[in-house]
């Protein structure tokens, strides 16, 4: 029984207990590196900017980031899309609803007086082949007016995937091939044809990722 | 030849696929008779009071009402009327209510097609006017048309509103949206005003078209579109006839006033046609009341004219030359008079069939004449036959010489008709994506069947055990039926038995299923496995209850028990429970025969499930293989739940890996077998097959947009299988070749936008967008990507 227990101090208190004893004159084998411990969780530092980013947010947890779509204050959109491109080790956890992506109420997702709850809502998303998160969020009606963007507009949320076996320390890239947004001035139901054919377009963004590690 | 009636006739409305019916245990004596068609208008107040009172117990405000549409007298005396639902005066569509009010006793009714808890507040803001301009905006006549539209206004449950439909392009062969009858609308309240509006259109430029409309009574948006397409006495005589399908035979004829012979007789028909009384009766003593015989004028070449005339001036009463139509030109002739003789006797049988078997007055019950126009031409009637029930009539095609022969057969004249009895009492809609297509087809088939039965024999008051040879169309087709009734599938086209998905079929070929269990009902089921009257769903076989029996117990679950009101809501298995009912009522063993358990009652349980509807008496619960709605979406859920349009069907993203929903029921293994294509792309539908199915069950879809036909099969039991049908769509609406989530922003930019936008934008190419689109882009990202 006493055995056992002393099998499992952990290496550095064996070799502390080690150096109490010494000043011998036999020399000991050098100490082996230690192994990287196995990481329990992930980390989110947020990036630099006022641009569009991706915010981690206070309800986060040690195993789950979960994080907050933000764009540039002052600049009024009707709605974003974009993919994700995450590392093994990283899975895309679903909101309440089954969603990947949850909607913070900023964009006005019903028909302007709409008191249908069932109504369609221009709000999807799913994991595709090669672990790509794809999210969108969109104002349908054109009646809505356009919302500033300086805010949180969506969350989506990170899962630490034990199973994978990463190490702690290990850095783990994401990125985002994919990014577009609908204006403000997508023309007015009234317009011409060719006004609305011009004007219906949606934007290219460059949203900035913080630095995921595992840990 | 004078009293020539130039006519602008008809449209269609049923295609080829011709059928008659019959009523209960034995008709009552023509003096008891005589008296219940007397009590008919007091019994059918007595109906409407009767409801009335029930109104609370139906879930039915005091702004509701039930308004008498059509009543008749049955084989038993009894009054059988039909109710209207209203509210507000105004017609409830799809909401009726049928009573049997029987000498004493008491009011049998059936409510199971009422709409309940109504709620409709307000007044329609639109016009009539307004609603009617709608109407024919999208219906874009380009000739003149044959009518002018005419308009109701209606409560409209949405529970009703259209939904996709496709059609084959005829350059591509695909299956496309078919925008003109496609309607996508939105709607938050479970009832809404409308306006009905009929259109009727008859000319070269538009073909034949009768649609109707409805028209939200505030929006003004289309919620559903419909395909459909007397006086001086005269003396009755009797002519003499060479027909080219029945020989030498008698027909009714009359002396007209100028001494001549037409193709008239007065005997049956009491009220005028709807469509000849457009015509002012002449000094020959024609009357629009009366059943006739027409025939279409050609040129030498077999073109319409355009001109119609009634067979008339013959001096002699003798009639055609028994020879294959050929006098194309001279249709008047006795060449072309042969068509008219066969049609006139077997119009003549028909009607009288009816009236003497089934008790029913003409194929109304009202005793409204019908006519005949044989020699019929043009891409619509040549090689066809048609009933049209805005004009009660018939529409009969010449044929094409060294192809089929004339359409003047006797069961086709007969499965013509029996559509003048269906359309005026359960009014099945007849087109591909409802069930009930088939059982219009096949209703039309059987009673064909057993018209020519009673053809056969002495006339009577029963259907003889002879005359039937189970074949629809066969000399027309020169010794290839056009269908056959005991195993339908002979044709390579049509369906022996249910499945889940049936429904895809041509109505005419998805009657096969009811055309099988009738005959099997009448006629037995074999044993012997590799007989064409065996069946794998009843290995055992059955006896037959014979053509008596089963006539009166399919005329009595058609013309008293169902009802679609024209919104597809009848299914195989509703008829399979209606018809067990009529069984027990008609011919259980009680004293009163009704309600109680009986050989009958269990053979028609047989020959249901001998064509896998319902389980056979005595069997337990069979596997079911169900493809699994597109219903995930409350709003579609709420807005489509009836509509046909969407039943069975997915929609997933083309050129993806996808795994269509199935559901297993009653076996625990619910292990399936994945096959690319279904029955109905052999059967006369329409769906496209492509794709890869994987080793372990999933499908790569290809990468064409359009619905395609996918099908199940359960590994306990392979008789049990599933057609589905999925819509790739092509999620890719901003075109960087790849569909993710991103793309919905487009669709969301061009949302209720009608006009001018990328069809891309579309999940059904067309020309808006709205809450559709929305929700079939969820449903199919979720579909393919949900995450676990």
């Amino acid at each position: 029984m006493r055995i056992r227990t002393l099998s499992l101090l952990s290496p550095a208190l064996a070799l502390l207990l080690g150096l109490a004893c010494g000043g011998g004159s036999h020399s000991a084998p050098p100490p082996a590196a230690p192994a990287p411990n196995p990481a329990q969780g992930l980390t989110y530092t947020n990036p630099t900017g006022t641009g569009w980013r991706l915010v981690k947010d206070p309800s986060s947890t040690t195993t789950k980031i979960v994080l907050n779509l933000v764009g540039p204050a002052g600049l009024k959109t009707r709605g974003v899309g974009f993919n994700l491109q995450a590392p093994a080790g990283v899975t895309f956890a679903a909101f309440s609803d089954g969603l990947p992506i949850h909607d913070t109420g900023v964009y006005q997702l019903q028909t302007l007086g709409s008191t249908d709850p069932s109504e369609p809502l221009a709000i999807t998303g799913g994991v595709k082949k090669g672990n790509l998160l794809s999210v969108g969020i969109y104002q349908k009606d054109r009646d809505q007016p356009a919302q500033d963007s300086g805010v949180a507009l969506c969350q989506i949320a990170l899962q630490f995937d034990a199973a994978a076996g990463l190490k702690a320390g290990t850095a783990l890239a994401l990125s985002i091939p994919k990014a577009k947004a609908i204006p403000e001035d997508i023309g007015a139901i009234t317009d011409d044809l060719w006004t609305l054919d011009k004007k219906m377009r949606m934007t290219d963004l460059s949203i900035a990722v913080g630095t995921l590690t595992a840990n | 030849m004078h009293g020539t009636l130039p006519r602008p006739l008809t449209a269609l409305v049923f295609a080829l696929a011709l059928g008659a019916g019959l009523s209960a245990a034995q008709p009552v004596p023509v003096s008891a008779r005589a008296y219940h068609v007397a009590q008919q208008p007091r019994r059918v107040t007595l109906a409407q009071g009767q409801l009335m009172s029930l109104r609370p117990s139906l879930g039915i405000s005091d702004r509701e009402a039930f308004v008498p549409v059509h009543a008749f007298t049955n084989a038993e005396g009894e009054a059988v009327v039909r109710l209207d639902h209203t509210f507000d005066g105004h017609r409830v569509v799809g909401s009726q209510a049928i009573a049997k009010v029987p000498l004493g006793g008491t009011i049998q009714t059936l409510t199971h097609h009422l709409q309940s808890n109504l709620r409709l507040a307000g007044e329609p803001t639109l016009s009539a006017e307004k609603a009617t301009a709608i109407a024919l905006r999208h219906l874009d006549p380009k000739g003149v048309m044959k009518d002018a539209p005419r308009v109701e206004r209606v409560v409209f449950p949405s529970q009703f509103l259209g939904g996709v439909a496709t059609i084959v392009d005829p350059e591509t062969g695909r299956t496309v949206v078919d925008r003109k009858l496609t309607v996508l609308p939105k709607l938050a309240e479970p009832f809404v005003w409308a306006y009905e509006v009929k259109t009727r259109l008859q000319n070269e430029q538009d073909g034949l078209k009768q649609l109707t409309y409805y028209i939200d009574g505030r929006s003004g948006k289309i919620l559903r579109v419909n395909d459909a397409i007397e006086r001086q006495a005269v003396t009755p005589a009797t002519g003499t006839g060479k027909g080219y399908y029945n020989g030498a035979v008698s027909i009714p004829t009359s002396l007209m006033l100028d001494g001549t012979y037409a193709m008239y007789d007065p005997t049956r028909g009491t009220l005028p046609n709807p469509n000849l009384q457009w015509f002012t009766p002449d000094e020959s003593g024609w009357s629009a009341t009366g059943l006739q015989a027409w025939y279409e004028q050609n040129d030498a070449e077999g073109n319409n004219t355009w001109m119609s005339y009634l067979f008339q001036g013959n001096t002699e009463n003798s009639w055609g030359d028994g020879l294959p139509f050929t006098a194309y030109g001279s249709e008047g002739g006795a060449n072309g008079q042969t068509s008219g003789v066969d049609a006139m006797y077997a119009m003549t049988a028909t009607w009288d069939f009816y009236k003497n078997v089934l008790g029913l007055d003409g194929v109304d019950g009202k005793g409204t004449t019908i006519y005949a126009q044989v020699g019929m031409t043009g891409s619509w009637y040549r090689n066809n036959a048609a009933w049209d029930s805005w004009a009660m009539g018939l529409f009969l095609g010449t044929g094409t010489p060294g192809g089929y022969g004339s359409f003047t057969e006797f069961d086709v004249v007969a499965h013509e008709m029996t559509h003048g009895v269906t359309s005026t009492t359960a009014k099945f809609v007849n087109a591909a994506g409802y069930e009930e297509a088939g059982l219009n087809e096949a209703t039309s088939d059987f009673f064909a069947q057993m018209a020519k039965a009673y053809a056969s024999a002495e006339p009577g008051t029963t259907v003889p055990e002879t005359g039937t040879d189970w074949r629809i169309g066969f000399k027309v087709g020169n010794g290839t039926p056009v269908r056959w009734m005991d195993k339908p599938s002979k044709d390579q086209r049509s369906a022996d038995s249910w499945y889940d998905g049936l429904n895809y079929l041509d109505g005419h070929f998805s009657a096969g299923v009811l055309n099988r269990a009738l005959y099997f009902l009448a006629h037995g089921a074999s044993s012997t496995p590799g007989a064409d009257d065996y069946s794998p769903y009843l290995p055992h076989g059955m006896k037959g209850i014979g053509n008596d029996k089963a006539a009166r117990i399919w005329f009595k679950t058609v013309t008293e028990r169902l009802y679609s009101g024209g919104v597809g809501q009848v299914t195989f298995l509703d008829a399979r429970e209606q018809a067990i009912q009529v069984a027990l009522q008609l011919y259980g063993e009680s004293a009163g025969g009704y309600g109680m358990d009986s050989e009958t009652s269990h053979a028609v349980e047989n020959a249901f499930a001998a064509v896998n509807v319902g389980r056979a008496y005595g069997e337990g619960p069979r596997t079911q293989v169900r493809f699994a709605d597109w219903r995930d979406h409350d709003w579609i859920s709420r807005n489509h739940s009836s509509d046909i349009g969407y039943e069975h069907k997915q929609f997933l993203p083309i050129g993806e890996t996808v795994r269509p929903r199935i559901t297993v029921l009653n076996n625990p293994n619910t292990a399936v077998t994945w096959t690319l294509g279904g029955p109905s792309l052999y059967n006369g539908g329409s769906a496209n097959k492509g794709g890869v199915i994987n080793a372990d069950g999933s499908w790569t879809t290809p990468f064409n947009l359009g619905w395609y036909a996918i099908t199940a099969t359960s590994q306990a039991d392979p008789r049990q299988f599933a057609e589905g049908r999925c819509f790739l769509v092509n999620l890719d609406t901003d075109g960087d070749n790849e569909q993710d989530a991103v793309d919905l922003g487009c669709i969301a930019f061009s949302w209720y936008l009608t006009n001018g936008l990328n069809p891309a934008h579309s999940m059904f190419n067309a020309p808006w967008v709205d809450d559709s689109d929305v929700a079939t882009f969820v449903d199919a990202m979720k579909a393919t990507w949900w995450v676990k």
